[in-house]
């Protein structure tokens, strides 16, 4: 036998020996664990239960990061007063996958084992298996999504993002600011994110006299060449392209290939997510005016009275400075935003246990959102008042940097247009009473 | 002859006691795991019933892209038949499981007339076509957000005896029994005359038409057999979920029963058996215990690479490259360490 061979065995045999006992020693650390470990007297516990890894990561990853910056300004400033003690917070993330089946394994954890008082949730497709586990144990969870709403969800809310709504006011903007712009084309991925949000567009254009050149396309989730779809999007030469709610995955090869393919028009989507990697990979100039709804933290229109998010521009200054500024997403403050509110609410009911929490939250009719006081809103589209609907910003991209260019009223506009999102939603199968 | 019957006897003896340790093992299991650890055995166990199904079908030397969405099509049956019908969730899922069966038998007229690759993508283009009638009806299907609030599994009151099937350790039991009962129908097809037909098939396609054996018929049966088996997997994944969605059933969730077929081997009955348990117990237990959440995706990736690099016949390989190793050192002679193919 040659020693080459030789050598290679042992190699081979050390690999599997290794193999064993490593896997081995980790199925005992595994198996080790304790079953239960409550936090002590003096921190609170919240769950996030959210995609970590995945196509839809982007809307959970950073949202976590978001929420270890405010538990350390919390915690450094001695905690959350509740019935005059202070305690500490320590958020316990749990990867779902976007799965509703790990979304309920990790609910389950997070109330039974680690004790959690409060879930955070990006929604979706995720709710629907842990619908019963809320249910059965009355515990208190929040939704990026409203559409996940409905009466049966009662200790669900949506105090944030009211998903897709805030997107009217987007295309109202447009409207008023660049009414020379008379067509429009919209494509989305074919899920649960997607079809809502069409339907919200829809509306708005509908609202806004823009019309449509072509039906919505929708493209598979799996879809990775999107040329034959921006080649389809682009044949009417539109005035605006809507890239609707699609995920980052997507945002980014679509306006790449509105790009390549020579587009000169108005983009309006609902995220831009890591903008600066678009601009990277097209360029400033193609992105000037892109609008879109989520804004940069460092924007000083934050710094207006009326904005309750605490310190959003150094909260960004410190996200960046940890993860970088390029790492900013859509959701980076919504969870931190989320838990103001919960601090808020449990600070006023003097206790964090789930029941009293939301009592104390929707106790008024009113909320402090982010962007300014907001009312407990819904029940015509969801069936329920379980999202928090007020002002949102419309943002663009000027000069390769994202800009708040106006915070516009939700409840204004659809006071004057429900009628036609009620029409959309209800033709898209959107309804609360239409779902599943 | 007696000393060939003694012989017997006792390997019978030996395989049945294994048999009940197993089941020993299997039935204190979830008592020694903490409640989200017994949720995750029960979607393990249902898996185990996924996979086991799949290497029926790969008998033949066929290997579907499709399969999940099989299991989908059972899932939705069950679910809209309960929910939408009021038909009795037992009954239902074993009519999901008809359902995965008829659809399966329907599909094996176009299907069956490709080979190989060939066959590989015309199941993933059949697959995509039913998870897109699925998004494209709301009414039945609810579109791209699927069924929600199914039906669960009714619960036991009887006297003294309450079993809520909510609770995971009942889940856990209920699943056990369906896919042990599964498992062995399974396994006796295996070693039926139907089941070296498979075998036949797949090594020897056209000796085995020319004895008379008709491929066509036997490769539909391994696709029907199979998926009604996926379609009982899926009404048991949906009456415990409680949700479906065409996403739940797509590609890439294919991805992972290839994968637990590949790193277990598929030469054995147990072989993607022991894919789905390590590989379930390393991604959902393991690695979350460690606090690597957001790298499993990568750490997978790596054990499917060197799994395939160093153990190219699966888990169900090792004990068999154990043993020639241990003959090795003690000096006897040197095994042959042959594996099944």
């Amino acid at each position: 036998m040659s020693r080459k061979s030789l050598d290679r065995k042992i190699s081979r045999r050390k690999f599997l020996g290794t193999t064993a006992v490593s896997g081995a020693t980790l199925a005992a650390m595994g198996a080790g664990l304790p079953r239960v470990s409550f936090a002590d007297g003096h921190t609170i516990r919240i769950g996030f239960l959210a995609p970590l890894t995945g196509p839809v990561a982007a809307w959970g990853k950073p949202g976590l990061d978001g929420c270890l910056i405010w538990a350390d300004w919390i915690n450094a400033k001695g905690g959350v007063d509740i019935g005059g003690k202070s305690y500490n917070i320590e958020f316990i993330g749990y990867d779902n996958e976007y799965d509703a089946a790990k979304a309920r394994t990790g609910a389950t954890k997070l109330i039974k084992e680690d004790g959690v008082k409060f879930i955070m949730m990006l929604g979706g497709d995720t709710w629907p298996g842990v619908q019963k586990v809320a249910e059965r144990e009355g515990m208190l969870f929040s939704t990026l999504l409203p559409s996940d709403l409905s009466p049966d969800s009662t200790t669900l809310v949506a105090p944030c993002e009211v998903h897709p709504i805030y997107n009217v006011t987007g295309v109202e903007w447009l409207a008023e600011n660049r009414p020379e712009l008379k067509t429009a084309v919209i494509c989305a991925q074919d899920d649960a994110l997607g079809k809502p949000s069409v339907a919200t567009y829809l509306a708005a254009f509908e609202a806004a006299g823009i019309e449509m050149q072509d039906e919505p396309l929708f493209f598979d989730p799996a879809t990775t060449d999107f040329a034959p779809v921006m080649t389809k999007l682009l044949a009417g030469n539109p005035d605006i392209l809507c890239l609707d709610t699609c995920y980052a995955d997507y945002v980014h090869p679509l306006c790449e290939q509105a790009f390549q393919q020579g587009y000169k028009g108005q983009i309006i989507s609902c995220t831009a997510d890591f903008y600066q990697k678009i601009i990277e990979k097209t360029s400033a100039e193609f992105m000037e005016g892109f609008i879109f709804q989520f804004p940069d933290f460092d924007d000083p229109a934050l710094n207006s009275e009326g904005v309750n998010f605490v310190n959003p521009n150094e909260f960004y200054a410190e996200y960046a400075k940890r993860y970088g500024a390029s790492e900013w997403s859509a959701v980076s403050w919504e969870y931190a935003s989320i838990m103001d509110l919960w601090a808020d609410a449990a600070g006023k009911a003097g206790s964090a246990e789930p029941a009293a929490v939301l009592e104390a939250m929707k106790a008024g009719g009113t909320g402090k959102h982010a962007f300014g006081t907001a009312d407990w809103w819904g029940t015509e589209l969801f069936g329920i008042d379980n999202a928090l609907v007020g002002n949102w910003p419309v943002v663009a991209i000027e000069g390769g940097k994202a800009t708040i260019k106006e915070f516009r009223s939700i409840p204004a506009w659809w006071d004057k247009h429900k009628d036609l999102m009620v029409k959309h939603m209800t033709a898209l199968g959107q309804m609360w009473n239409q779902r599943g | 002859m007696p000393a060939a019957g003694a012989g017997g006897a006792v390997r019978r003896l030996a395989w049945r006691l294994r048999l009940v340790f197993l089941f020993a093992a299997l039935a204190a299991l979830p008592y020694l795991l903490s409640y989200s650890q017994q949720e995750i055995a029960v979607l393990l166990v249902i898996n185990v019933l996924l996979v086991s199904s799949y290497r029926l079908l790969t008998l033949t030397g066929e290997w579907s892209l499709g399969h999940v969405v099989i299991m989908g099509v059972g899932a939705y049956a069950s679910a809209l038949l309960a929910k939408q019908l009021g038909v009795p969730v037992p009954l239902s899922t074993l009519l999901g499981g008809g359902a995965a069966a008829a659809v399966a038998a329907i599909l094996s007229f176009p299907l069956f007339r490709m080979k190989g690759f060939y066959f590989l993508i015309g199941s993933f283009a059949a697959g995509e076509i039913i998870r897109l009638i699925w998004k494209r009806f709301t009414d039945p299907f609810g579109g791209p957000k699927g069924l929600k609030r199914i039906d669960p599994f009714p619960d036991i009151e009887a006297g003294f005896l309450s079993i809520d099937f909510y609770e995971p350790v009942n889940y856990y039991f209920l699943a056990l029994v369906v896919v042990s009962a599964s498992l062995f129908v399974l396994y006796r097809i295996e070693r039926s005359r139907i089941g070296l037909t498979f075998h036949a098939i797949h090594w020897q396609d056209r000796l085995a038409e020319s004895v008379g054996v008709d491929t066509f018929r036997y490769r539909t049966l391994a696709f029907v057999i199979a998926s009604f088996f996926a379609g009982i997997a899926g009404g048991l994944y949906a009456h415990y979920v409680g949700a479906v969605n065409p996403t739940r059933f797509s590609v890439d969730q294919m991805v992972y029963v290839l994968v637990w077929a590949v790193v277990g081997g598929t030469a054995t009955f147990h072989g993607p058996i022991l894919g789905v348990v390590a590989l379930t117990v390393v991604n959902e237990i393991v690695l979350r215990a460690l606090g690597l959440d957001t790298v499993r995706p990568l750490i997978y990736g790596a054990i499917l690479i060197l799994s395939v690099l160093y153990l190219p016949n699966g888990l169900e390989s090792l004990g068999t490259r154990l043993r020639a190793r241990l003959q090795h050192w003690r000096g006897g002679p040197a095994a042959t360490g042959s594996e099944p193919a």
